[in-house]
């Protein structure tokens, strides 16, 4: 099975190009709306977490990539979360059983916030699931990606070093 | 003449599908959509000897396709 | 890119690019069985018509997930095909003597009977593959190939697809492309179209001579197989209606160049009193130009789902077809369901279908008693139960009653045919067992 891909990955060669015209994910630094978050233990705000790097996520237990990003978001906790750095993990779910169930396969290392009714998402404008936004120590929104794609994880790592250091160098 | 007026009605049909706006979801209330059941091409393996008997049985064949549908992820 | 924009949050689209597929095992995550990324559908399959065709067919399909949503299947079908399937010739008060297809040996049918060849046997295997792959983030190509091989049949297809996101995913346009070779080789060779079928002067099956090398095959033809190309082309349109419902709409248009003939079906040709007079070879026009209008539903319920599809097809051998299938899954609880199947479908007889010729008549250039291309209705009725056991496994049992009412689209029964069944039902069970793991 091993010359398969290989196959495709020449195939894939002009569409590597094609892609790359999409691939930047920088957004002009705005505010990130502030959003309430209920979480297991009690109602935060979005805005409690200024100073720190946050790694706002949106996703849904229905979403395929999302099941893949969990791991290495975990691992992006464990690492980075001394450094001041967090991630936020906004489940979209209608029903919270099912938000429950893929957490008891996939237990999260980081806060979750639930929101049922879409509220966050729909002011967010999220264009799929998942997506993600960076917002530096100083509450501003710097990046954001829709999809989780595995091959690029030492580029979205990469993204919160960035910020991290920024964050360091400010004080 | 028939024949047009099909073509016709199917062109109607595929602009209201296409062009109105208020037709869709948000991509966080693909809840349901997403699930394997809900898929067009769902029982793909049930389908295939659907289609293999029929194929063989009738005049007729085919006409279906898997698109489109699904959770609507990357 | 650095995007500005007024109030909203617009994020700038990652594109799906492709993965490096044979990823270095230092990104392999622990696996649970959510990220499983093969998944195995088996099947097997049992159809038995009443004193007529069984079929015996099992199903291994093997698909996996790429890290990048890129899909990677994989299908092997064998299936083992006996029994008896009408000939084309009509029923006679008489018994009546054909020849089998190998042309050295003969059987007979009843009086009253309608003719049926049993010497259908036949073994197929199949071998399908596919690679879906996203790309720039709303777009998927679908490339694949099969092949199939049966004792006189062998069939390659190579197949693509393109499909466009549009409106956040909520509208999706496709295109399809098949192409399909087909090459008969029919047993005995294959027969002059509208030639007599030879019988074989001594009908005695103990004593067939099988050292003879010499080829009396049937219909006194050729030896070389024969031909047929398809070209297939699909459109589709599916849109998301609401949080429930999505449909899909297709036209397929098909191409059909080569030799559409069964060559082991033949005419009766009877006289004013509607005996038989002669068995004549089937012959079928070399081109037929087929369109199909597909639409389908699926509406998601609390506790179910349901699942409606029409389909209308007309082609240039004036066959219209109208076909309604629904399915209807209700679950009963977490993890099984039933659905009941329901299928209808009906078509009009092929320009040059008949029942038998007049002896009298001139022979037409195209002409099949083939029933399967004569007017007919069908319907299929069928119970479906599913469970999903403890380790994510799913099982799944099938039992359906398929009829086929062959109708008379306007042909006479002159003499000894009035009394006799021309258009006789035919009856099967289908069961099915399906593993999903």
């Amino acid at each position: 099975m091993r010359f398969l891909p290989r196959i495709a990955r020449k195939l894939c060669l002009p569409v590597l190009v094609l892609a790359t015209l999409f691939t930047p994910v920088a957004m002009a630094k705005q505010p990130a709306p502030d959003i309430l978050l209920t979480m297991t233990e009690g109602q935060h705000k979005l805005s409690d977490y200024q100073g720190q790097v946050v790694y706002l996520d949106f996703w849904a237990s229905w979403c395929k990539p999302c099941q893949r990003s969990f791991p290495w978001m975990n691992a992006m906790q464990n690492k980075y979360a001394e450094r001041g750095f967090t991630i936020i993990a906004i489940n979209v779910d209608a029903e919270r059983d099912l938000a429950d169930q893929f957490l008891a396969k996939l237990p999260a290392d980081f806060p979750v916030a639930f929101d049922p009714e879409g509220k966050a998402p729909a002011l967010y404008r999220v264009p799929g699931m998942p997506t993600s936004y960076l917002i530096d120590h100083t509450g501003q929104l710097r990046l954001a990606h829709q999809g989780f794609h595995v091959h690029k994880q030492d580029q979205y790592e990469q993204e919160i070093v960035t910020l991290i250091e920024e964050m360091e160098s400010s004080k | 003449m028939k024949r047009k007026a099909l073509y016709v009605s199917v062109l109607i049909a595929l602009s209201q599908l296409g062009g109105c706006a208020s037709l869709g979801v948000q991509p966080w209330e693909r809840d349901l959509l997403a699930k394997d059941e809900m898929a067009l091409g769902a029982e793909g393996i049930d389908l295939g000897l659907d289609d293999h008997i029929y194929f063989s049985k009738e005049a007729t064949s085919g006409g279906r396709s898997f698109a489109g549908g699904g959770c609507g992820c990357n | 890119m650095q995007l500005s924009n007024k109030g909203s949050i617009a994020t700038a689209l990652a594109g799906a690019t492709c993965a490096l597929l044979g990823q270095s095992p230092a990104h392999a995550e622990t696996e649970t069985s959510m990220l499983k990324d093969w998944k195995f559908d088996t099947a097997i399959l049992y159809y038995g018509e009443t004193d007529r065709v069984s079929l015996a067919e099992g199903v291994i399909s093997a698909t996996k997930t790429n890290d990048d949503d890129s899909i990677f299947n994989v299908k092997l079908v064998l299936d083992t095909l006996t029994g008896a399937s009408a000939n084309g010739a009509v029923a006679q008060p008489t018994v009546q003597t054909f020849s089998r297809p190998s042309g050295k040996d003969s059987y007979q049918v009843a009086a009253g009977e309608t003719p049926l060849d049993d010497t259908f046997r036949d073994t197929r295997v199949q071998l399908a593959s596919s690679w879906m792959q996203p790309f720039a983030d709303t777009w998927r190509g679908t490339a694949g190939f099969n092949v199939s091989k049966e004792y006189d049949y062998m069939s390659l297809g190579v197949n693509g697809l393109l499909e466009k996101d549009l409106f956040q995913r909520n509208t999706t346009l496709s295109a399809g492309l098949s192409y399909q070779f087909d090459s008969i080789d029919p047993v005995g060779g294959k027969p002059t179209p509208l030639s007599s079928m030879m019988i074989p002067a001594d009908y005695d099956d103990e004593f067939e001579d099988e050292g003879e090398g010499e080829d009396d095959d049937h219909g006194s033809g050729n030896n070389s197989g024969e031909d047929k190309t398809t070209l297939d082309m699909l459109f589709g349109v599916t849109q998301v209606i609401n949080r429930r419902m999505l449909m899909q709409f297709n036209y397929g248009l098909s191409l059909v160049d080569g030799y559409t003939t069964d060559p082991y079906k033949v005419l009766s040709v009877i006289n004013t009193n509607g005996v038989t007079q002669d068995l004549i070879y089937e012959n079928r026009p070399d081109t037929r130009t087929k369109h199909s209008f597909f639409w389908q539903t699926k509406y998601a319920m609390d506790n179910g789902v349901v699942d409606l599809s029409y389909r209308f097809a007309t082609d240039d051998w004036d066959i219209n077809s109208h076909t309604i299938d629904s399915r209807l899954r209700f679950n009963l609880s977490d993890n099984s369901y039933i659905q009941p199947h329901v299928r209808y479908y009906q078509q009009s007889a092929a320009d040059f279908y008949q029942p038998y010729l007049n002896q009298s008549d001139e022979l037409p250039m195209y002409a099949s008693a083939d029933y399967r291309v004569g007017e007919m209705a069908a319907y299929t009725l069928g119970l479906k139960y599913g469970r999903k056991l403890d380790n994510g496994h799913e099982w799944a049992v099938r039992a359906e009653y398929y009829q086929q009412d062959p109708k008379n689209a306007g042909f006479a029964q002159p003499g000894v045919l009035a009394d006799l069944d021309l258009y006789p039902s035919v009856k099967a069970v289908i069961l099915q067992f399906n593993y999903h793991f």
